[in-house]
C-alpha cells in the first residue's frame, strides 16, 4: 500500500556550532493537515531546527524531506515561512505585501491575483486588504503575516510564535485560520512558548531539549502517560512565604511561579480537600488567597521536564 | 542617580563599536584628512601638475625651466612642448592642472614672454603659478627682471650716459653670475584661460559632479539600510525559502538604487543647465552613460556597507564615516589639484574622483567615449564588486 509521504520527515539530525552539539539525532515526522507543537525553552535549538528545515544551515548528520524528497531550492519552495516578527512592509498595504510575497514566492502576475483573493479568504483579512500595515492591529498584522506566507499553498507551513503580543480574541482568530490551513491539507509546525495554544492546537507535541525532541505524542496522551490520573493542586498565597517557608514548601514538592506568589504540585496530596490543604498552610503561617484542583495540562508537563532536565543537570554537575 | 545615568551611556557607548568609532575615531581621521587638504591649499603641501612648453630653447628658458623643475610646489610633467596649442591640449584634456609657455625672446617687453594656460574650473592654479614663476625669476633670474626693467627706466629718465649703460650692463652681468633679489617685472607673465567653452561654465560643471556624487552615496547609504530592516524583521527569513533567495532582495534594492540615482543626479544637471548654462543636452548619451556607472557604484557600495553591518545603527555610523571620507578625499568637498600629491592619488580610490573627471570630461572638456572608458570601467568595477560583496555577504548572513 502506498503511504502518502510526510509533510516533513527530519531523521537522525546532528548540528553543531564549532564543538558544541545543538542538535543530537533529532527525528520528526509531520504529516499532511497535521498541527505539530514545537515546545521547548528558550536556547533549546528550535531557531536551529526550523533555520535547517529552511535550508540555512547544512546538517552535520541527518536527512530532512518535504513530501518525501530532500531539502533543495525546488523543494524549499513548499515551505511557508511565518516569522516570530512581522515580517511585512509597514508603509504598503496588506494587498502589496502580498502582491509582493506572491511574486517573490515565485507565482506569476495572474497566478498572484488568484493567491491574495484565496490567501485574504483563509486568513480572514479581506476588510483590511486596503490598509497599510502601520496602521493595523497587532491581531491584523498577525493574519496577514500568515497570509504572506501561505499565498503559493505550501505543503509544509512554519509558524514561529504567530500569536505573541495580540489579545485573546484576536489569539483565537488566529488559531481558527491556523486550523483552516491544517484542515486544507497543510503540515504546519508550530514553535511556540505558549502551552495553552499548543494543547488546543496541536494534534502533536514534541519537547526540544537536549538536542532531540522527547519526549513527543498527542498532548493528552503525554499528559495522561506523565501524570498518570494525578490532579495537580495550585496555590496563591496572600503574602510572600519566608525562605524558611519557601524552602519547605519546596521539600514538600511544590514548585513556584509569579514571585513565589503561586505554587504548584502535581501527585500525592491531590486527594486531599482544599479545606484540608488551606488549613495546613495556615498552621504553616502561610495565609492562602485560593487553592484549587486541575487536570495537569501542557504547563505541568513542561515544568515536569524541566525540572527533570534542572535535576539532571545539577547530578552530572554534581 | 545622575551618575547611574552617566554609567548607563558610558557602559553603552563602550560596547557600541559603531558609536565608539564615529564618537573617537571618525574626528580625528576627518581632522587629519581635512588638515592635509586645507595645508595644501596654504602651499605647505601643494604640487601643482604643471604643462611646460617652450617655444625655442635659450639659456634663460632653460634657466627658467631647471628653476621651475626645482620648485617642490610644482609637478612639471616629464617633457617640454613646442606649441602653446600642445599645451593648451595637455591643461585640457586634465592631464594638466595648469600650462606654462615660455616665448622665444624672455626678454621681450612688447609681449608678455611667459603665458599661463589655465581651467577655468582651476582658476586659482593659474594664479598660483603665475606668483610661482614671477617669484623664481626674481630669486633664480634677477638679471632677466633688471634687463627687462632697464629700458623703461631709460625712457623715464631721457636715456642712460654710456658710463650708466656700461654699469647697467656691468650689473645685469653680476646678477647672472651671481643672482640677488630683484622684483617688479612689468607685463612678464599673462594668464589665458583655456577650454571649448570659456566662462565661468568650468566650474560649475565640476561642483555638479562633486554634488552628485555626494548625494548619490548619501542616499545609497540611506536607502540600503533598509536591507538590515528586513533581516531583522524576518523579511529576509520568509524571501529566503522562495525560489530566487536572498538574491533577488539584494539585486532588486541594487536596480531600484541605481534608478533613484540617475534621477537624483538628472535635477542637479537640470538645475546646472536651467540656471548655469551648463550644456548638458549636446551631450546628453555620454552624460547619461556617466550618470548610470555613478549611480551603480554608489548603489554598490551603499550595498556592501548595509550587508556588512548588523544594526541600522551601525551602519548610519558607518556610511556617515564613508561618504565623509570619500567626499573629502575624492574632491567633492575640495578641488583635488588643491590637495598634496599622496592625498591626489588616494582619491584616486575613491567614486567621487572618479565621477567628477568624467562629469568634467565630457561637460567641459567634451570628451568622446574612449577617453571616459577609464572612468566608466573604474566606477562599473566599484558597482560590481560593490554588489557582489552585499550578495555574498547576504548569503553568508543567513547561515549564521
Amino acid at each position: 500500500m502506498n503511504q502518502a509521504p510526510a509533510a516533513l520527515r527530519v531523521a537522525g539530525l546532528k548540528i553543531r556550532y564549532g564543538r558544541r552539539e545543538v542538535l543530537r539525532g533529532l527525528e520528526l515526522d509531520i504529516a499532511k493537515g497535521e498541527i505539530f507543537g514545537l515546545l521547548g525553552p528558550n536556547g533549546a535549538g528550535k531557531t536551529t531546527l526550523i533555520r535547517t528545515i529552511c535550508g540555512r544551515i547544512t546538517p552535520a548528520e541527518g536527512a530532512i524531506t518535504i513530501m518525501g524528497r530532500p531539502i533543495s531550492r525546488q523543494t524549499l519552495r513548499r515551505i511557508g515561512l511565518v516569522p516570530q516578527d512581522i515580517a511585512l512592509y509597514p508603509h504598503l498595504t496588506a494587498r502589496e505585501n502580498l502582491e509582493v510575497f506572491g511574486r517573490l514566492s515565485g507565482l506569476s502576475r495572474s497566478d498572484t491575483e488568484k493567491a491574495i483573493a484565496w490567501a485574504s479568504e483563509a486568513a480572514d483579512i479581506k476588510a483590511r486588504l486596503g490598509d497599510r500595515i502601520e496602521i493595523l492591529s497587532g491581531g491584523w498584522k498577525r493574519r496577514v503575516n500568515i497570509a504572506a506566507a501561505i499565498l503559493h499553498q505550501p505543503d509544509l507551513l512554519i509558524l514561529d510564535e504567530p500569536t505573541v503580543g495580540v489579545d485573546v480574541d484576536a489569539r483565537n482568530g488566529l488559531h481558527d485560520v491556523i486550523h483552516e490551513l491544517s484542515n486544507a491539507g497543510m503540515g504546519v509546525l508550530l514553535a511556540t512558548h505558549d502551552l495553552d495554544q499548543a494543547e488546543m492546537l496541536c494534534a502533536r507535541v514534541g519537547f526540544l531539549r537536549n538536542g532531540v525532541i522527547a519526549p513527543q505524542g498527542n498532548p493528552r496522551r503525554l499528559i495522561d502517560e506523565t501524570f498518570k490520573g494525578q490532579r495537580e493542586i495550585i496555590i496563591e498565597l496572600r503574602q510572600h512565604p519566608t525562605p524558611h517557608q519557601a524552602n519547605a514548601l519546596k521539600t514538600s514538592g511544590f514548585a513556584s511561579s509569579n514571585g513565589n506568589l503561586s505554587w504548584s504540585m502535581i501527585g500525592r496530596d491531590a486527594e486531599r480537600s482544599a479545606r484540608d490543604l488551606s488549613e495546613a498552610f495556615e498552621r504553616a503561617g502561610l495565609v492562602t488567597r485560593e487553592v484549587r484542583f486541575r487536570e495537569p495540562g501542557l504547563d505541568s508537563l513542561f515544568v515536569h521536564l524541566s525540572r527533570d532536565a534542572t535535576v539532571a543537570k545539577e547530578g552530572s554537575a554534581g | 542617580m545622575i551618575l547611574a545615568m552617566l554609567r548607563v551611556m558610558a557602559l553603552s557607548l563602550v560596547r557600541d563599536r559603531g558609536a565608539l568609532a564615529m564618537a573617537f575615531v571618525l574626528p580625528p581621521t576627518i581632522f587629519v584628512i581635512f588638515a592635509a587638504i586645507f595645508s595644501g591649499t596654504s602651499g605647505d603641501e601643494l604640487r601643482l601638475q604643471v604643462a611646460l612648453g617652450v617655444a625655442t630653447p635659450s639659456t634663460l628658458t632653460e634657466r627658467l625651466e631647471t628653476a621651475l623643475r626645482d620648485e617642490p610646489s610644482l609637478r612639471l610633467l616629464p617633457g617640454t612642448a613646442s606649441s602653446p596649442e600642445a599645451v593648451i591640449r595637455l591643461v585640457e584634456s586634465g592631464q594638466a592642472d595648469v600650462g606654462v609657455m615660455l616665448a622665444a625672446d624672455l626678454n621681450a617687453t612688447t609681449t608678455s614672454p611667459v603665458t599661463i594656460f589655465v581651467d577655468p574650473g582651476k582658476l586659482m592654479a593659474g594664479a598660483i603659478l603665475s606668483g610661482q614663476v614671477q617669484r623664481l625669476i626674481g630669486l633664480e633670474m634677477p638679471d632677466l627682471a633688471l634687463s627687462r626693467t632697464a629700458p623703461d627706466i631709460s625712457s623715464i629718465v631721457g636715456g642712460f650716459t654710456p658710463e650708466q649703460s656700461a654699469r647697467l650692463a656691468a650689473a645685469i652681468e653680476q646678477l647672472a653670475a651671481n643672482g640677488a633679489d630683484a622684483s617688479g617685472q612689468a607685463n612678464l607673465v599673462a594668464t589665458e584661460t583655456v577650454g571649448p567653452q570659456g566662462g565661468s561654465g568650468a566650474s560649475v560643471t565640476y561642483y555638479a559632479g562633486a554634488v552628485a556624487i555626494l548625494f548619490l552615496l548619501f542616499s545609497a547609504m540611506q536607502s540600503s539600510a533598509t536591507l538590515i530592516e528586513e533581516r531583522s524583521s524576518g523579511i529576509v527569513d520568509r524571501v529566503a525559502v522562495g525560489p530566487a533567495g536572498t538574491d533577488v532582495v539584494v539585486l532588486g534594492k541594487f536596480l531600484f538604487l541605481t534608478l533613484q540615482g540617475i534621477i537624483q543626479v538628472a535635477l542637479i544637471f537640470t538645475v546646472a543647465a536651467l540656471v548655469y548654462r551648463v550644456d548638458v543636452v549636446n551631450h546628453l548619451g555620454l552624460w547619461l552613460l556617466t550618470s548610470i556607472a555613478a549611480a551603480f557604484a554608489a548603489a554598490g557600495l551603499g550595498l556592501a556597507v548595509a550587508a556588512a553591518c548588523t544594526t541600522k545603527q551601525q551602519a548610519q555610523t558607518i556610511s556617515t564615516f564613508v561618504v565623509l571620507v570619500c567626499s573629502a578625499i575624492g574632491g567633492s568637498m575640495v578641488p583635488r589639484f588643491m590637495m598634496p600629491p599622496w592625498l591626489q592619488d588616494i582619491g584616486w580610490f575613491t567614486p567621487n574622483a572618479w565621477t567628477i573627471e568624467a562629469y568634467h570630461g565630457v561637460l567641459w572638456r567634451g570628451e568622446g567615449l574612449l577617453d571616459l572608458i577609464p572612468e566608466l570601467a573604474w566606477l562599473i568595477a566599484l558597482g560590481s564588486i560593490g554588489a557582489l560583496l552585499a550578495l555574498l555577504v547576504s548569503r553568508w548572513r543567513l547561515r549564521l
